[in-house]
């Protein structure tokens, strides 16, 4: 064979680690072919489960292409270890340094309650205890001028008490760093001289935003994953190493784009919602493909359900939001983030979730779910209570040999007991049971989405839906239904459906900065120079995660609103020189804005800047994905029929079951029909038309509404 | 219709709260009212067409337990279903009739199907202004508080009242917003009518409310039912202005009924703290609820078994033209003392006594612009048997402190600190919890104007089954102690504390 012969092909991979299963999928470049592996995650090591996922895609892909010497050119990582690491408390000891008279803000928070009717609420406790907060004397003015400097000695004071504090970590958060870090760099530096092996985080640098207590929270929970974070992907960054020499190792962040291993040691608060947003991403990549701007992404797995709104094919972003919290779908039970991130909202336990009859006598499904161990009843584990998936697998829609492409067997004789003794309670057939529990779930995630899609002001029916995660083509066409959202689509490995997301990720940073001034009387120097430090950090961090200059896309952002509102209203506009010449732009589109949200504007009233953002991102690209292994084949494959229940017939009927990737593109199929895959199954329950569009995805339009 | 059963109910059932769940998000959203979209000041209501309530906005608060399906109910008195057309929206702000104070607004619409009337859609939302005087305590009557809009017909077949608009735009401060908050209430009951419709095409909307409101009160009276019959008394005291308010409280549990009675608190009072009945309902309601049966949904069948009275002319029973606007500070303070009257019969879930919020209201004009801010502080709450009081926790309302850089941004003051006051909850085998400790310094460069709501400063919050009281709320000027009840001007340098109350203890130490 001679050197001219030999092709390199460039292979990405993306891993993700999920509660249940670590989800690997390498795409080789040129022709988009994918190939997926999927293995227990390893929670003792979660980089063990990275290691065995990599490894098989590597020997699937040299054993497809004899031929082909794989050269991994990147591995782009999500993970939920950071998630895991606050709900678990296993953090690292952390300290906390304060402005003098604040030592308690961590502790007071805001003083709401979460829900009104609950006498016995829990309360999230603080992550550092009150005995390692430290108050220094120190003052800035809300301006930021110094009030009352930073005296040496005073400092000198405070590492001597940090020394005896035994910490792992600090937090610093000093009142009105937002708006200047002067003080805060000064401790910064001075720990990080005395005590070079702590991680130190500060808060001017995570989350330089008003509002003292979310600031402090953030930096806060920042210092108290940083240690485990750092070791983890130092320890990662070598088994990749050894696996794939050269290829850099890049990490999804929460608001929809990717990161530096090294940004992200240092800011492992990004990480915290990386694998939701991978999903996301990847039910944008799809609907992008096949020009659709508008959807509601849906993603269902075994342990939780999804939605997230994205519009003008770009997800909703949130600049705040909550993680682990103590009551699951209760807003405002955990601890806040100030932290951009893609505004998705959970919308049920997903597949786990538990039937049981309430106090009024009324069939209810979850919030309790049975989790991944011991799972639904048909899981043969050991769980009893009847869930979602043996409701499913009752009504044909699960294949009992299908599931995770017959490796897992499921038990129809438990799914039919767990449901009997309901059944029994309810004086109702255990179909009826089944049916309900499956109509009830779909009604509860159909009426969160509802509410979420209300609150970002549109309407339902505007939407297509997009389905990902196992459970999420199971149930996608009737809460379609229920929202009456004509059309679904199903995205190729809808079971691997992060790793896709991971792997259309552009490179992305966030910046900001809290300083609330009225437009008329923005220092515009000011804020050029700090847009000049923030977007020279910004670009380090882009170029460090292997972005290229010409490809960046800057936007600035502003949070605006009438001087003395209390919610504000985000402005985006593409970069431009700042100077004073921004501000009738900046105002014309918060009122653009504003008019959208509100209908009119406030006559009279003075429009002010909260806070700026800054953000860089690459472009994003479309990303075309193809089975590189044997699943597509020449002709449409029947495997027979099989009962199902017809909702709309309210009883069982038999219908054809495909082999989904059996049907190639430019196929049609009439609904009902059942299109199975190793992963996940599309049950369309109803009339509709079922298209395989170019890219293998799936678009079911439907006919039968109520 | 086929009869419901456990599983279609519960699906026609959720999807009508989604619905209300759905208009309510819309209208928050669209508020201009900071209270609505900060506190929740609002709810969302369907009724059947007699004015009875099927489903509410699951976030709103206890203010508004049991009002609107009254509201709607008057509203129909005036103007009886057959003089209902299509489009027709009522409005009113009557307290009476309302919510208690003219500050919510109140709007029904009745929905339409097959030209019959089957529900009505109604919204009541803090507006962002009423006119008349700024909302404080020391008001004499209603004519001061502001515009009062009995029951009118704002839409007419879908056509505006404009000499009714005009007549509320000219008598606010900000019509813009407060209009503005009115079409958005519109809106949602539109919405909810559009939503509804595609259900009522196979669904009989009395006959599923009848059931939703059967299931409710059968929970309600079963969780009654749990409780011993007897008469059970709690007295407390409000701090009152030149003499303390008295709350008397009776409660009486027969079989699965709960009757609240009032007799024996203060006469009403020439101040705007007056509790109307439909409050007075509210508040006992929420009370019984969340001790009894907090997962009992809020609708008219759950709150059945209860009945609440007082006499006319009391605090809880006002005569008209009683003031109201800040009906909360005497109303908030019958959950505790319903809640102290039941401690002995329900030892389990019983609470000690803990303090609703305070707050400092700042205005002035600094470097030659005017200013105005407000910071909520909350107390010590009360002990358990199972748990210490919570440290600080909005209760019975729901207002979150003001951060202090918001603070320091909005008004020219210096916070030197925000603390828990240590020890200043009762003692016990459980601990009341802790009040705040919160000091600011002015640094104004002209006369700051500052008004304090301070509450159990005199009377401390009572522990249950031995334990200690907490300590009493205080206010210090430069170290000097001051009456909350005046208006205060401070100068640059000035210092003030202020302390809220400790909650009380549970058991002895």
């Amino acid at each position: 064979m001679t050197a001219g012969k030999t092709k390199v092909n460039r292979i990405r991979i993306a891993v993700d680690i999920g509660g249940t299963f670590t989800d690997g999928l390498a795409v080789i470049a040129p022709g988009g072919r994918i190939w997926v592996s999927k293995t227990l995650t390893t929670p003792h090591d979660p980089g063990e489960a990275v290691t065995s996922v990599i490894a098989d895609l590597l020997k699937q892909i040299t054993a497809a292409r004899r031929a082909a010497k794989p050269h991994v050119t990147e591995v782009v990582h999500g993970t939920t270890l950071v998630t895991n690491t606050l709900v678990e408390r296993k953090g690292a000891r952390t300290g906390l340094i304060v402005t003098k008279g604040t030592r308690d803000v961590l502790t007071i928070a805001r003083e709401i309650r979460y829900d009104l009717y609950d006498l016995n609420l829990e309360i999230p406790q603080p992550l550092v205890a009150e005995d390692k907060r430290l108050e220094v004397d120190e003052r800035l003015d809300a301006q930021g001028n110094v009030v009352t400097p930073l005296a040496a000695a005073e400092l000198d004071r405070l590492l001597d008490s940090l020394a005896g504090l035994d910490v792992a970590a600090v937090a610093v958060c000093l009142l009105h760093a937002y708006v200047s870090d002067v003080h805060e760099k000064q401790i910064e530096a001075a720990v990080r001289k005395r005590f070079p092996r702590l991680a130190v985080a500060v808060s001017s640098g995570i989350a330089r935003e008003i509002r003292e207590y979310e600031r402090m929270s953030t930096t806060v929970c920042n210092a108290y994953v940083q240690p485990l974070v750092a070791e983890y992907l130092n320890r990662l960054d070598a088994r990749v190493h050894d696996l794939a020499p050269g290829a850099p190792l890049r990490i999804m962040v929460s608001s929809g784009g990717f990161t530096s291993g090294k940004a992200a040691a240092e800011t492992p608060i990004l990480l915290l919602e990386s694998g939701p947003a991978g999903g996301v991403l990847s039910a944008l990549n799809t609907a992008r493909n096949n020009g659709i701007a508008e959807i509601l992404a849906f993603d269902m797995g075994g342990t939780t359900a999804k939605a997230c709104v994205a519009v003008g094919a770009q997800p909703l972003i949130a600049h705040s939001f909550e993680c682990a919290r103590v009551s699951r779908f209760k807003r405002g039970s955990g601890l806040p983030i100030l932290m951009p991130s893609i505004d998705l909202i959970e919308i049920g336990a997903g597949g786990g979730s538990i039937a049981h009859v309430n106090n009024l006598g009324l069939l209810n499904v979850g919030p309790a779910s049975s989790g991944a161990v011991p799972g639904p009843a048909c899981y043969g584990l050991g769980g009893t209570a009847a869930t979602v998936t043996d409701a499913d697998l009752m009504l044909g829609y699960l294949n009992p040999d299908n599931f995770l492409g017959g490796e897992m067997k499921l038990r129809t004789d438990l799914a039919r007991t767990a449901l009997a003794g309901l059944a029994a309670e309810l004086k109702l057939t255990p179909t009826a049971v089944a049916w309900g529990i499956c109509n009830i779930v779909n009604e509860n995630m159909a009426a969160a989405a509802r509410i979420h899609i209300a609150e970002k002001g549109h309407d339902p029916r505007e939407f297509a839906m997009v389905a990902t995660g196992g459970a999420g083509p199971v149930h996608a066409v009737e809460v379609a239904r229920k929202l009456r959202i004509p059309r679904v689509l199903a995205t190729i490995a809808a079971g691997a459906g992060s790793c896709l997301g991971l792997l259309a990720a552009p490179a992305r940073v966030d910046r900001s900065w809290s300083n609330p001034t009225l437009v008329a009387e923005i220092d515009w120097g000011k804020v050029a120079q700090v847009y000049g430090e923030l977007r020279a950090d910004a670009e380090d961090e882009l170029k460090s995660a292997g972005a290229r200059d010409v490809t960046l896309k800057w936007r600035i952002g502003a949070e605006m609103r009438y001087a003395g509102q209390g919610h504000n209203v985000s402005v985006t506009l593409p970069w431009r020189n700042v100077t004073s010449a921004l501000a009738p732009a900046l105002i014309r589109e918060f009122e653009r804005c504003y008019r959208r949200f509100y209908g009119h504007l406030v006559p009279n009233a003075t429009p002010q800047v909260i806070t700026w953002r800054l953000t860089g991102c690459s472009v994003v690209k479309r990303h075309k994905f193809a089975w590189g292994d044997a699943r597509v084949s020449a002709q449409a494959i029947m495997r027979g029929k099989r009962e199902i229940y017809l909702p709309l017939k309210q009883k069982f009927g038999a219908v054809t079951v495909y082999d989904r990737y059996s049907l190639k593109p430019g196929s049609r199929v009439a609904g009902p029909v059942i299109l199975e895959e190793r992963e996940s199954t599309l049950v369309v329950p109803v009339a509709a038309d079922v298209k395989i569009l170019p890219d293998y995805t799936v678009a079911v339009t439907i006919r039968e509404f109520e | 219709m086929k009869k419901l059963d456990p599983v279609s109910l519960e699906i026609q059932w959720k999807r009508l709260v989604s619905m209300v769940d759905e208009a309510s998000a819309a209208f928050v959203r669209t508020s201009f009212s900071v209270l609505v979209r900060e506190a929740n000041d609002f709810a969302v209501v369907l009724t059947d067409a007699q004015g009875r309530s099927i489903a509410q906005s699951v976030l709103s608060i206890p203010s508004f337990i049991g009002t609107l399906p009254a509201t709607v109910k008057h509203f129909l008195a005036r103007f009886p279903p057959h003089t209902l057309k299509p489009g027709d929206v009522m409005i009113t702000n009557d307290p009476w009739m309302g919510t208690g104070h003219i500050h919510d607004v109140n709007i029904a619409m009745p929905i339409f199907h097959k030209g019959r009337i089957v529900a009505f859609a109604a919204v009541v939302s803090h507006m962002p202004d009423i006119g008349g005087r700024i909302r404080n305590a020391g008001i004499r009557d209603i004519y001061e508080e502001g515009l009062q809009i009995p029951r009118l017909k704002l839409l007419n077949a879908g056509k505006p009242d404009q000499n009714l608009l005009d007549m509320i735009g000219r008598n606010v401060r900000v019509p813009e917003q407060t209009l503005g908050d009115i079409w958005a209430q519109i809106a949602a009951c539109k919405m909810l009518d559009e939503r509804l419709q595609p259900l009522l095409r196979d669904t009989d909307l009395a006959a599923l409310g009848g059931e939703i409101r059967a299931r409710s009160e059968a929970a309600m009276r079963k969780a009654i039912r749990a409780v011993p019959a007897g008469t059970y008394h709690a007295q407390t005291q409000h701090d009152g202005f030149e003499e303390p308010i008295l709350i008397n409280c009776t409660v009486q549990v027969k079989g699965d009924r709960l009757a609240i009675d009032y007799t024996g608190s203060s006469p009403q009072v020439p101040r705007a703290v007056n509790v109307v009945p439909i409050y007075t309902f509210a508040y006992s309601a929420f009370a019984v609820k969340a001790l009894l049966c907090p997962d009992v949904p809020n609708n008219e069948g759950s709150f059945m078994p209860i009945s609440t009275s007082a006499p006319l002319g009391s605090i809880f029973n006002p005569r008209y033209p009683a003031a109201s606007g800040g009906r909360g500070m005497i109303g908030h303070m019958m959950v505790p003392a319903i809640m102290m009257a039941l401690a002995d019969v329900v030892r389990e879930r019983a609470i000690a006594e803990g303090s609703s919020n305070s707050s400092i209201t700042v205005t002035g004009e600094h470097q030659g612009r005017p200013y105005a801010a407000v910071n909520f502080m909350n107390a010590g709450q009360g002990a358990t048997g199972h748990r210490d009081g919570y440290t600080m926790l909005s209760f019975p309302s729901n207002l979150s402190n003001t951060p202090i850089e918001i603070f320091e941004q909005m008004a020219p003051v210096r916070v030197i600190e925000r603390s828990i006051r240590r020890g200043s909850g009762g003692a016990g085998r459980h601990r009341g919890g802790d009040g705040l400790h919160f000091e600011i310094e002015v640094v104004a460069d002209t006369p700051m104007m500052a008004s304090m709501i301070m509450t159990r400063f005199r009377t401390a919050p009572q522990g249950i089954f031995g334990g200690a009281p907490g300590k009493v709320g205080g206010l210090l000027l430069n170290g000097k102690s001051i009456d909350p009840a005046d208006h205060w001007v401070l100068k640059k340098g000035d210092r003030v504390v202020m302390e809220t109350a400790g909650g009380g203890g549970c058991g002895a130490a």
